[in-house]
């Protein structure tokens, strides 16, 4: 079974409806090939027909307006253009993030050990090592999708979603770790999700205030580094 | 001025959305039923993107604290104003005190209520709409609740030619629906495009995608609609990346039934799309209840750019017809 993500040889751009178009970058996901992403962002938000843009995972969705926009002239415009971007480095800032693994918080570190054959010591000593870089927004304001889990941690998504709490979650997805938001005072408290929730960030920051500016915490390229606080049984 | 007098949970204040802030992880969000809030400003005669209240659950009672002009559009919810029926599509007149009551709708799901001058609350991040997940936007990110009171921004004072108000062709007998031979009736048909992980799909999945019929099951909401069917399987389980996505977008997770990502969605997921519903058939999703069946039609670009400018010209001429109705009221210039 082939459980590892497509790398294409090429860019490819494909429809996303009637309405939007996705760039999916060429090789692997890298920083430099990340940073062309974020530019070729700002580049197509000014282009007649593009209404919105959002980086993804070694990938770019550029949203139309479907009565103005050209789709497939556009798509010609992308693979024109892609190749001429350049990478730079963008020195984001540092977020220190206190973790406790496992235990309550962090009730898949158990399960995630066993599929990699290993203790829960060794993942977290694995998780807690590279500095991870905010890739592509998420799927809620305010954090981002990370870069930099080892792949020795590559761990599938689960076939069926699992309830977890909602609250400074930190998990691994494929070849991805997310920290997810804190709670808020009268949300959910619980969120189906298919990743594995290895630990948890009490002490977490809101990401996402309208009181603050620049409302994010974090804003793409900034930086995380976790913290082994804890490790629970 | 608005007055709730009863709503259940749910109801919120919606314009057409936020453009321009997925760099935030800001989806778009807004009316789930954009050609009918559009319809009900288009009546109006304000801005199309004027914010309304998108009502969801009810009953819901409300007053009108002041003499103003108000449309309802979307689902036929036996509207009564002081008691009178009035026609669903409707805008009219409604004096100071009066009270206007929705029942539960006997066609469609969602009903759109606006009044002239566009619902008065803050913009945040270039739009109207509530955004309750995140607690911003609208009335302080928050559904309505009894007691709230909203004012309308000034509009220049008019009167409507007709004191019984004016109608507007309900979108779903203005606009066509895509032919699908084998649809039953009530079974709402979309218009899909291909996306990128169709051909990962084997090929009875993909037969089963056009010809069979997708039950809409009662986990569905602003988020998305959970679909049930044929189970839909990939020739390979290949991990996927996380990316953008759009309201619209037909996600496939694991278990292999279908999910419509819809206004509150996710602005970005992890899960193979086998289609995307054109967005000018998105408005037909936000009218179809839990337990009726929805049927996909694929369709290409150059269908769908021609469905969108169908709504676009639906939308103009009921606003230019709407614009021969109203008379400036003199009797209320200061």
């Amino acid at each position: 079974m082939n459980t590892g993500v497509v790398v294409l040889a090429e860019p490819r751009v494909s429809l996303c409806g009637s309405a939007a178009l996705l760039l999916d970058a060429e090789g692997p996901m890298t920083l430099p090939t990340q940073e062309r992403i974020w530019r070729l962002g700002d580049r197509v938000r000014d282009w007649e027909g593009v209404v919105d843009a959002q980086p993804g995972m070694n990938s770019l969705l550029i949203v139309l307006d479907p009565l103005e926009a050209d789709p497939q002239a556009l798509s010609a415009r992308l693979l024109d253009v892609w190749p001429t971007i350049e990478a730079g480095r963008i020195r984001g800032r540092l977020l220190e993030v206190g973790v406790v693994y496992g235990g309550e918080g962090g009730q898949d570190l158990p399960d995630v050990a066993a599929y990699h054959r290993c203790t829960p010591q060794e993942i977290v000593a694995l998780h807690a090592a590279p500095e991870y870089v905010v890739f592509a927004p998420s799927v809620s304001p305010g954090f981002g999708y990370l870069f930099g889990l080892d792949p020795r941690l590559f761990t599938p998504r689960r076939k069926v979603p699992v309830m977890r709490p909602v609250g400074g979650g930190v998990s691994i997805g494929g070849g991805q770790s997310n920290l997810g938001k804190p709670y808020v005072e009268g949300g959910p408290t619980m969120n189906p999700t298919g990743w594995h929730v290895i630990g948890c960030a009490p002490r977490l920051p809101a990401p996402f205030d309208l009181a603050k500016d620049p409302p994010n915490l974090l804003s793409l390229g900034d930086r995380i580094r976790f913290r082994v606080d804890r490790i629970e049984a | 001025m608005i007055e709730i007098l009863e709503t259940p949970p749910l109801n919120a204040i919606q314009d057409l959305g936020r453009l321009g802030y997925r760099c935030h992880g800001v989806g778009r969000g807004g009316a789930m039923d954009r050609v009918a809030l559009a319809a009900a400003n288009a009546l109006l005669g304000n801005d199309e993107n004027a914010a309304g209240i998108e009502l969801q659950l009810f009953p819901v009672r409300v007053r009108f604290a002041g003499d103003t002009v108000f449309a309802l559009t979307g689902a036929d919810c036996e509207a009564r104003l002081d008691g009178r029926l009035l026609p669903p599509w409707w805008a009219m007149s409604a004096q100071a005190g009066q009270e206007l009551v929705l029942s539960p709708p006997r066609q469609g799901l969602r009903a759109y209520l606006a009044v002239a001058g566009g619902i008065d609350v803050p913009e945040v991040m270039g739009s109207r709409s509530t955004q309750m997940r995140d607690g911003f936007g609208g009335l302080d990110g928050r559904a309505l609740a009894a007691g709230d009171r909203l004012a309308a921004f000034p509009a220049p004072a008019f009167a409507l030619r007709d004191g019984a108000g004016l109608g507007a062709l309900p979108a779903s007998l203005a606009l066509a629906a895509a032919d699908c031979p084998q649809a039953q009736p009530g079974e709402t048909v979309l218009r899909v495009i291909q996306a990128a992980e169709y051909e990962q799909f084997d090929a009875a999945s993909q037969a089963a995608l056009w010809q069979t019929p997708w039950k809409v099951t009662a986990q569905s909401n602003r988020q998305g609609y959970r679909l049930a069917g044929v189970a839909l399987q990939r020739l390979e389980p290949v991990e996927m990346r996380s990316h953008g996505i759009v309201p619209g977008v037909i996600q496939v997770p694991p278990s292999g039934q279908p999910i419509i990502q819809l206004a509150d969605g996710n602005s970005a997921g992890g899960y193979p799309k086998i289609g995307v519903v054109i967005e000018a058939d998105l408005w037909r999703i936000a009218q179809a209840a839990p337990g009726s069946a929805l049927r996909f039609v694929s369709c290409t670009l150059e269908e769908a750019r021609t469905a969108e400018r169908a709504v676009a010209a639906y939308l103009g001429t009921l606003r230019r017809l709407a614009g021969y109705c109203r008379l400036p009221s003199l009797g209320k210039v200061a």
